[in-house]
């Protein structure tokens, strides 16, 4: 049977047109970002041509005003009732996103020194500046008259680090969009291995599924 | 005595005197106290565990409040000064020494050999876990109250409202503002003005979206609103409309989320 599912998939594919599968991938993208712990990269083409989209549909909501058609109505509703989806969707995810910033913001702003695909230029400009501000607002109100070396704010020593990390061995819901191969998931006593087979929903770690999520193979739900 | 040896010293015996401490009649507990002016240890200890305190109390306080409660000015300043007091002490303690160390304890330059006093290894520790919990303390309280300007910012709360925070959004009645002075510090209010202009620059980039929209899945374009106070007149494309207070409007959701957001206008499912 799964074969003829694959067979199915792949010659349906190409006939769905890229905005469908924009949507698709865009709702994804914010569910995946909304239920995961950590950060994941962010997907620029998909974002550039959905607001490439969003910026048309605009154009044309506005066409269709300016001519007052009273026929035209409906199909306005129509259209405006879309346009506020795709909003929606776009802004929750970018919420999503800044939130999970601002939690985090030197354990993500160390990562970006790294990997600069896990945040936009703007996300970046955004985590910087707002950094800025805070150790501004931090030295101005008690730390400038600490002694030298407690002044920072990404110490580690003494056996705290005052960088917070997002909790990575937390457990996330997922369905495997393909066959992923396997992961290793850790029991209280032993290590077992989990076959991730298309159309498998799971409940693991996102420690275990995080690069399968990236990869697209996996869907958190 | 190689300075990276002293560290693992120090910290056992900090771990030894503080399960000890409970107990009066441990000899470490005993010795380190009588080390040193006993008045003055106290009253360090009992500062600090009622200050810092006070500000970790506080801050989880405002994290389940609608407004922001005035500034601890004082308790903020109290820490600080406390800070500054165990460092002088941890100075004088290592002064003997000949030492040049920094205020961590792990990074002691000098011919102090913990293992030979025990009670001064002791009180050092004790006085830069002190310092770091005073630190932590004071970067929850203000993380906390800095959190809740962002959300305000977030919320479409006007800068200048911000200064009279401890007043309720919900009820701006014009008579209370006058009377509430700024619950705010300065620091506090310079920093709401710059987080609003850098979330203000970040929304610009998004003008399509408006990215402090609600977070409610839109169901409806056009909701039925009622107004809850005078809120003029609106442009909308389908005209104009003045909103007077107790009226109902079918209006398009888009046009009225700010107003939404702002108290004016309630939603009506």
């Amino acid at each position: 049977m799964d074969e003829i599912d694959d067979i199915l998939a792949s010659v349906s594919a190409p006939t769905v047109p890229q905005r469908t599968r924009d949507l698709q991938a865009l709702t994804r993208a914010w569910v995946n970002e909304r239920t995961s712990p950590d950060l994941l990269p962010y997907p620029t083409p998909l974002v550039d041509r959905v607001m490439d989209r969003v910026k048309k549909q605009i154009e044309t909501i506005e066409e269709i005003t300016g001519t007052l058609d009273p026929k035209s109505n409906f199909t306005l509703v129509i259209l405006q009732t879309e346009l506020e989806r795709f909003k929606f969707l776009v802004r929750s995810f970018l919420r999503a996103r800044i939130a999970k910033i601002d939690k985090y913001p030197i354990h993500y702003r160390d990562l970006t020194l790294t990997d600069l695909s896990l945040l936009s230029p703007l996300e970046q400009q955004y985590l910087q500046s707002h950094q800025a501000l805070l150790s501004a607002h931090y030295n101005g109100s008690f730390l400038a008259t600490f002694p030298q070396a407690l002044q920072k704010l990404d110490d580690t020593a003494g056996g705290v680090s005052m960088v917070d990390k997002p909790d990575e061995e937390t457990a996330v819901f997922c369905r495997v969009l393909r066959d992923a191969g396997t992961v290793e998931i850790m029991g209280e006593t032993a290590t077992t291995d989990v076959d991730l087979k298309r159309g498998d929903l799971w409940l693991l770690r996102w420690s275990a599924v995080k690069d399968a999520t990236v990869r697209g193979d996996v869907e958190l739900v | 005595m190689p300075s990276n040896h002293t560290g693992p010293v120090v910290q056992e015996r900090a771990h030894e005197h503080a399960s000890s401490a409970s107990s009066p009649t441990s000899p470490l507990a005993v010795d380190f106290t009588s080390s040193h002016d006993r008045d003055f240890q106290s009253e360090i200890a009992k500062m600090y565990a009622e200050q810092g305190n006070k500000l970790v109390t506080d801050a989880k306080r405002i994290s389940s409040l609608q407004h922001l409660p005035p500034y601890a000015t004082s308790t903020v300043r109290a820490v600080t000064k406390e800070v500054r007091d165990l460092d002088r002490e941890v100075t004088n303690l290592l002064a003997p020494y000949g030492s040049t160390q920094g205020s961590d304890g792990t990074q002691i330059k000098s011919s102090f050999n913990p293992a030979d006093d025990p009670a001064t290894a002791c009180a050092l520790l004790v006085n830069h876990l002190s310092m770091r919990r005073n630190k932590r303390c004071l970067l929850a309280y203000h993380r906390m109250r800095t959190g809740k300007l962002e959300q305000m910012c977030w919320n479409g709360v006007d800068v200048a409202d911000l200064q009279n925070a401890s007043v309720s959004t919900s009820s701006a009645g014009g008579s209370r503002h006058s009377t509430t002075a700024s619950s705010l510090s300065a620091e506090e209010e310079q920093y709401a003005h710059q987080y609003s202009d850098l979330l203000a620059a970040y929304k610009g980039q998004w003008t399509d979206i408006d990215l402090t929209g609600s977070l409610e899945p839109p169901r409806d374009i056009f909701i039925d609103v009622r107004v809850l106070k005078d809120a003029g007149e609106i442009q909308t494309e389908y005209g104009s409309i003045t909103l007077t207070k107790n009226s109902q409007f079918y209006v398009r959701q888009g046009d009225v989320e700010r107003l939404i957001q702002q108290g004016y206008l309630q939603k009506l499912s």
